[in-house]
């Protein structure tokens, strides 16, 4: 995986995602999910274009159960932006047909909305 | 000169199956693919009607199969890239991929195949990985323990309704008609499964919940009497919408968007083909799939020699 990708567990979660002190892109994925597969190389991606600007990370949903279902998680992928201050922001993305330009325009607003 | 000789855009059953006749046929020869290959195979938890499978084979393990097989004999499969700009109108047809690469070739066949449809009820985009899902290999195992509904009455909700049984501790299938239209060995099986309920005569028509999905609104079509009825998930399996984008205004589609193609997939662009379910046509099955990218391939490989040849 990618350099610029991180996961993380949901003891983390408060540290990593809420005190980042810079928008945060986390991705919900599972084992046995196509989808998922073909999210990583995208992630990857975007990941490396924003690097040290806006912080990539993943979670793995079977380990993290509780945490996914506090968050309202039900699929994967799902991917959750967050903007500075740790709050989450506009839609989530999900599913099959996430494009890489759907994720750069998102952490784009983020880092936009300084 | 061209970076290839044919570009293949989707990687499923069709795009695939045109690539191992390219390539064996020694083209120089990619297949894009915004995902991972397989089209929607690869999330088909198992396949139970392709031939040479004497034993069920999951939807993943085939694409795999489809994909190596491909690429064994020297195609090359590009996964997880977005075209962002497209000319196939020319003799030499250009695609750019991601903004920062071009790939270009005299023959392209599209087989970009379908996308699951969408029901358009209200609190359908909200609650779309909120509870609402039309992958069940995914998401299933999201509702264990759970209730949920399945919508459709077709092969790929009632095989998708026997999957969820593993997970969830009820499955509703809610299906129009007063039957279900899937093989009737899979019909059998769900009418005869312990946690498989039927909702006959009964549509969607809109979702509810607090963050999550937690109501759906069902009408009777029979009475025209609706009801709000408790769910903890909802997989909509109803058919599928063609993925025909990149040939708007080029080619012909029928009513519904589909792709008029020549019985040897040509359209009427020289050198630009099609295959598989976008195409135009009574029955989508991954044989059929296969069928149109073995034609596609061959056509496509005939439309290259005779364009080398210089005129008599």
């Amino acid at each position: 995986m990618s350099e610029h990708v991180k996961v993380i567990t949901a003891a983390d979660f408060e540290r990593e995602v809420l005190g980042a002190g810079q928008p945060v892109v986390l991705d919900f994925f599972s084992t046995e999910c196509p989808p998922c597969e073909a999210l990583a190389p995208k992630f990857e991606a975007a990941a490396e274009q924003f690097a040290g600007r806006a912080r990539f990370l993943k979670i793995f949903r079977q380990e993290n159960r509780e945490l996914a279902q506090r968050l309202g998680v039900t699929g994967s992928p799902t991917v959750l932006f967050f903007d500075r201050a740790g709050q989450e922001r506009g839609e989530r993305l999900g599913g099959e047909d996430i494009k890489r330009s759907a994720i750069k325009a998102r952490v784009e607003a983020l880092l936009g909305d300084a | 000169m061209p970076t290839h000789d044919l570009v293949i855009v989707g990687a499923g059953p069709a795009g695939l199956a045109a690539a191992i006749y390219a390539a064996r046929a020694r083209l120089r020869t990619v297949v894009l693919d915004e995902s991972v290959a397989g089209g929607q195979v690869k999330t088909t938890h198992k396949v139970s009607n392709y031939p040479g499978f004497p034993e069920d084979v999951k939807g993943t393990d085939l694409a795999a199969a489809f994909a190596r097989q491909a690429e064994r004999f020297g195609a090359t499969i590009r996964r997880a890239v977005e075209i962002t700009a497209h000319d196939l109108s020319g003799a030499v047809k250009r695609l750019e991929l991601d903004e920062e690469e071009t790939v270009d070739a005299p023959a392209v066949i599209v087989a970009t195949g379908a996308r699951p449809r969408q029901l358009g009820v209200p609190g359908e985009a909200k609650y779309r990985g909120r509870g609402i899902s039309s992958c069940a290999t995914c998401d299933g195992a999201y509702f264990e323990g759970k209730e949920v509904h399945v919508i459709g009455g077709g092969n790929s909700a009632v095989e998708e309704a026997l999957f969820l049984t593993r997970f969830a501790r009820r499955v509703t299938v809610v299906v129009r008609r007063g039957e279900l239209r899937a093989e009737a060995a899979s019909v059998e099986e769900a009418l005869a499964h312990p946690a498989i309920e039927i909702l006959w005569n009964s549509a969607p028509r809109a979702f509810a919940g607090e963050g999550a999905l937690q109501r759906m609104t069902v009408e009777d079509l029979s009475t025209g009497q609706t009801r709000e009825v408790p769910t903890d998930g909802v997989f909509v399996f109803i058919g599928s919408e063609p993925r025909a984008d990149l040939l708007k205004g080029l080619v012909p589609l029928d009513p519904a968007g589909y792709v008029l193609a020549g019985e040897d997939m040509s359209t009427p662009v020289p050198g630009l083909y099609v295959a598989g379910d976008l195409r135009a046509k009574s029955f989508r099955q991954i044989t059929t799939a296969v069928a149109d990218g073995t034609i596609a391939a061959l056509a496509a490989q005939r439309y290259l020699k005779a364009a080398a040849r210089p005129a008599a």
